[in-house]
């Protein structure tokens, strides 16, 4: 028989399961998590700092190594590292109620709240040091993240209208079926025309650089420019041209769709390729700062 | 002679199906168009492209036709040979045609090898439309950009300082562990902005003393006597309760052994390039706020009174001054009546007043001395060379212009009592008598008795007739009668009569040269206001023993605390931390401040309009004079310092 006190905590799970379930229904996200718990906690921090670091007075002025800046610095430094741990947390399945979506939720609006804490630490003492690296590294990362926030919640939408109920690999497979067709149906023509077909079937739908990527230009585009050669070109055969033609004309659309779909991952997936490496920069930028202090004490 | 053209099809099951075709003729044709005996489509073939011919059944020829040629073992060949029995492989775009031999039959095989285009080919669908295939891999950027920066700014600061840990000065150039500079450093220290291990001795330890008396050798080698002779105990016990801002710092420098009472704890570094900022009020008053009931409690009664704030907490000053007659210097007890008593008799109102006999003997006297319509302070009282204090006041230089000493004048020359010397006044005034009788009365009295504008310097004034009841006609009676009251020495003297074994006696005079021994009073940076302004006292002082030196209320007419705070209305206000008066480590010195801080625009400290702090000059009209200028006149009684 279980205790009444075993009874009051099942009772209390319980009834956690049932927010969590009733925020699953309403789909809260991350931002949204718990009526902006942790938007309120961080806010209320860094509140906190600006007023108190008006307040008090710290002499001959305010710096990282005044007692207000070794503890905004402690906080800071602990932040930093927790922040990180979203990436372990995140591989880890739990059933807790510290779910995956309210740690994200205060590691976005804690992370925001660093801001205040990092730059409040240095008293707005900055120069070209080890110091400042480290500042402007928590920085970049914090704006990298802020701006994987807000493409988080805007692109999605626009990458579900390209895609028109389609799967990436249809796209592909649209493709793939184009250069089929137009393999067959470029046979007739004559070594002059099959030459820019030819090409536009040797084209990799995924080429193209990181700027290629995220601007959707490709100006080098070979089906682009075989569907000019063949509209412009009187060599072959007008009806097998004029087939080809067309099936360039599809072909170019689908490629289109693909590499606006390819833009719009690239851009929601970007700024991981500078939040994560910088962090770590980050880190090793904090080691040297926190170890210089010390060295040099 | 035949070829056979064989044809594999892979089905569904992966079972492979050899298809087998004879095909006629020496010589067969292979292109993309549909007439020839080797059909490939393809459009990387031509229509037409080669031509396949043996002419004795083993060597195979293979001939391109319309300019594109074909692979032969990674080379592109318009025309190749091949022994069927050794076999070969061609490639005509997408597809390898395999020649080999099986039973004198030259066996064709044609397969398509490549895919029919780029997307066709098999892509990991999760790397292929992720950033992963353009961009550097995350993990392999964390490890890039961690390893970048823990070499540039920690391995390599570290590694500078190893290698210059013996260094006195290091050559020009980088060193890595300049990025770790917080802040610049001060003007004074600039030139050590590369030789961090001049002040950073020993890793991992805090900047040391001994860091800073290797090149301060000088004052700074030490405390403050008062703080270095006071026992380690009642210095803690002065300081202040910490707050918890305090009980932070206190934690840490406890945790990571940062010892308190360095140098570098008031003198603070890396703070921004320009002088070093002073010493602010916070380190003084930390300890001095408060500080006598704290020292009461922990058994260490001090007499120091307690120190906060210039504008709001600071004890009365205490000047050092004799509380009576030949009493010995001390500092003024508080909350008394200042007095002092210096062995003149001195009557400040009668000498400053506008009106009456001293204001029109002044008149007088204009032209020839610099004086005005009445007596100004600086007629009296100079200045010492630096400005910063006033001179003692001396009777040839500064009184004698109008308190002649002068007794007779013989043949154009005067004749003078020696001041100083009461022996020699008894004796010159003796041999006189026994010279010749006087033909004319003496002139011994004091300043009661003159005609105001008929004395000058050195004249004798002949009193005829009205000094016939004190003319004395002997010796003795000529030396009481300046010793005595209406005397020349009595009235500015106080006078011991003759006893046993003693002649006349003149009490010392003894001026105090600094009152403030504690605090630094500086006239210079005060030049600009009026001496009466701080010296309020003054105009109606009667007796010498009233002691002028201003009092704080003075002071804080124009000198608030550090952050502003103050006690009275102040219209510009002068912030003033402990360190602008109070210097610590040489207790009689300057104290240092920074030269920014040092000369203050005094004119706009002034409440009043300059020129009405010139009362002098507005009245002589040399208003190049300044107050403080430090100018030797013309020493007055030559004759009298001839001998007489």
């Amino acid at each position: 028989m279980a205790s009444p006190f075993s009874r009051r905590l099942l009772g209390r799970r319980n009834k956690a399961t049932q927010v969590e379930r009733v925020r699953e229904r309403r789909h809260e996200g991350f931002l949204r998590y718990a009526g902006f718990r942790w938007a309120k906690i961080s806010g209320g921090l860094c509140l906190l700092i600006i007023v108190s670091y008006a307040l008090v007075d710290v002499r001959p002025r305010h710096n990282g190594g005044s007692w207000y800046g070794y503890t905004l610095g402690t906080i800071g430094a602990l932040l930093i590292l927790w922040l990180t741990a979203l990436g372990y947390r995140k591989r880890k399945m739990t059933s807790d109620h510290w779910s995956l979506k309210a740690w994200t939720s205060a590691h976005v609006y804690l992370g925001l709240g660093l801001i205040v804490v990092g730059t409040w630490h240095t008293g707005f003492q900055l120069g070209w040091n080890v110091h400042t690296l480290a500042w402007a590294l928590m920085m970049l990362v914090i704006l990298s993240g802020l701006y994987g926030v807000i493409v988080y919640a805007t692109l999605p939408q626009a990458l579900s209208n390209n895609r028109e109920q389609m799967t990436q690999m249809q796209m592909l497979e649209a493709i793939r079926a184009f250069d089929r067709q137009l393999h067959s149906a470029a046979q007739p023509l004559t070594p002059e025309d099959t030459a820019p077909v030819l090409a536009a079937l040797d084209e990799d739908p995924f080429a193209g650089g990181i700027a290629a990527r995220l601007s959707g230009r490709y100006p080098n585009c070979a089906t682009s420019s075989a569907l000019r050669a063949l509209t412009l070109s009187r060599s072959s055969d007008a009806g097998a041209r004029e087939k080809v033609v067309g099936l360039l004309k599809q072909k170019e659309a689908a490629l289109a769709r693909l590499r606006q779909h390819l833009r719009i991952r690239g851009l929601l997936e970007i700024w991981l390729y500078v939040h994560v490496p910088l962090t770590f920069a980050l880190i090793a930028a904090l080691s040297a700062h926190i170890i210089s202090v010390f060295f040099y004490w | 002679m035949s070829f056979i053209l064989r044809r594999i099809s892979t089905t569904k099951t992966g079972k492979q199906i050899i298809r087998d075709a004879a095909l006629p003729g020496d010589t067969i044709t292979l292109g993309r168009d549909g007439n020839n005996g080797i059909h490939v489509a393809d459009l990387a073939v031509n229509p037409h492209h080669a031509t396949i011919g043996s002419a004795d059944g083993r060597v195979v020829r293979v001939a391109a036709q319309e300019g594109l040629g074909f692979e032969l073992n990674g080379r592109t060949e318009t025309l190749a040979d091949i022994d069927s029995a050794a076999g070969g492989e061609l490639r005509f775009g997408g597809h390898r045609l395999t020649i080999a031999r099986e039973d004198d039959k030259i066996i064709l095989l044609v397969e398509r090898i490549d895919e029919l285009s780029q997307s066709s080919k098999d892509v990991d669908e999760a790397r292929a439309f992720s950033l992963q295939g353009v961009m550097l891999g995350k993990r392999m950027g964390a490890w890039l950009f961690a390893a970048v920066m823990l070499l540039a700014f920690l391995v390599g600061p570290i590694w500078a300082w190893y290698s210059y840990r013996q260094v006195n000065e290091r050559p020009d150039g980088y060193h890595a562990d300049s990025a770790w500079l917080s802040g610049p450093l001060s003007s004074a220290h600039a030139s050590l902005k590369n030789d961090c291990q001049s002040c950073h001795v020993e890793p991992f330890v805090a900047v040391t003393d001994k860091a800073c008396v290797n090149c301060h050798t000088g004052e700074h080698r030490a405390m403050s006597m008062a703080h270095a002779n006071a026992p380690t105990a009642m210095l803690l016990a002065a300081r202040h309760p910490p707050g918890v801002g305090e009980k932070i710092l206190a934690g840490f420098a406890k945790t990571f052994n940062k010892p308190q009472g360095r140098c570098v704890d008031c003198h603070t570094e890396h703070e921004g390039a320009g002088p070093m900022a002073a010493t602010p009020q916070k380190f003084c008053a930390d300890c001095h706020e408060g500080m006598q009931g704290r020292l009461k409690a922990a058994g260490h009664p001090t007499m120091l009174a307690d120190a906060a704030d210039f504008g709001t907490g600071h004890p009365e000053f205490r000047p050092l001054v004799r509380a009576a007659p030949g009493a010995k210097l001390a500092r003024a007890a508080p909350g008394k009546a200042m007095v002092d008593y210096n062995g003149l008799k001195f009557p400040h109102d009668l000498h400053l007043q506008a009106t009456g006999g001293v204001a029109r003997m002044a008149a007088s006297f204009r032209g020839r001395y610099d004086f005005g319509k009445k007596l100004e302070c600086e007629n009296c009282h100079r200045v010492e060379a630096d400005g910063v204090r006033v001179k003692p006041v001396e009777m040839e230089r500064d009184c004698a212009m109008c308190h002649s000493l002068a007794f007779e004048t013989v043949g154009g020359v005067t004749r003078t009592l020696r001041h100083g010397e009461p022996d020699q006044v008894v004796a010159d005034l003796t041999a006189y008598y026994r010279s010749t009788p006087p033909s004319r009365p003496l002139q011994l009295g004091g300043m009661q008795r003159r005609r105001p504008g008929a004395y000058a310097e050195g004249q004798v004034y002949n009193i005829y007739f009205n000094e016939v009841a004190v003319r004395p006609s002997r010796a003795q009676d000529a030396v009481r009668a300046v010793f005595s009251k209406g005397g020349a020495c009595y009235d500015c003297h106080t006078i011991f009569a003759p006893q046993a074994g003693r002649g006349w006696r003149v009490a010392a005079v003894e001026q105090t040269p600094r009152y403030l021994q504690k605090g630094w009073f500086d006239h210079d940076a005060h030049r600009e206001t009026a001496c009466a302004d701080c010296h309020t006292a003054a105009p109606a002082s009667k007796v010498s023993s009233d002691l002028l030196v201003p009092g704080l209320r003075q002071c804080r007419d124009c000198h608030v605390g550090e952050g502003g705070a103050r006690l009275v209305k102040v219209d510009t206000a002068t912030d003033s931390p402990c360190a602008m008066c109070h210097e610590y480590h040489s207790d009689g010195g300057k104290p240092w401040l920074p030269p920014r801080q040092r000369r203050k625009n005094t004119a706009a400290i002034t409440n009043k309009p300059l020129a009405a702090s010139y009362g002098v000059s507005m009245i002589t009209g040399t208003g190049g004079r300044g107050l403080y200028e430090v100018t030797w006149r013309t020493p007055a009684l030559q004759a009298a310092r001839r001998g007489g």
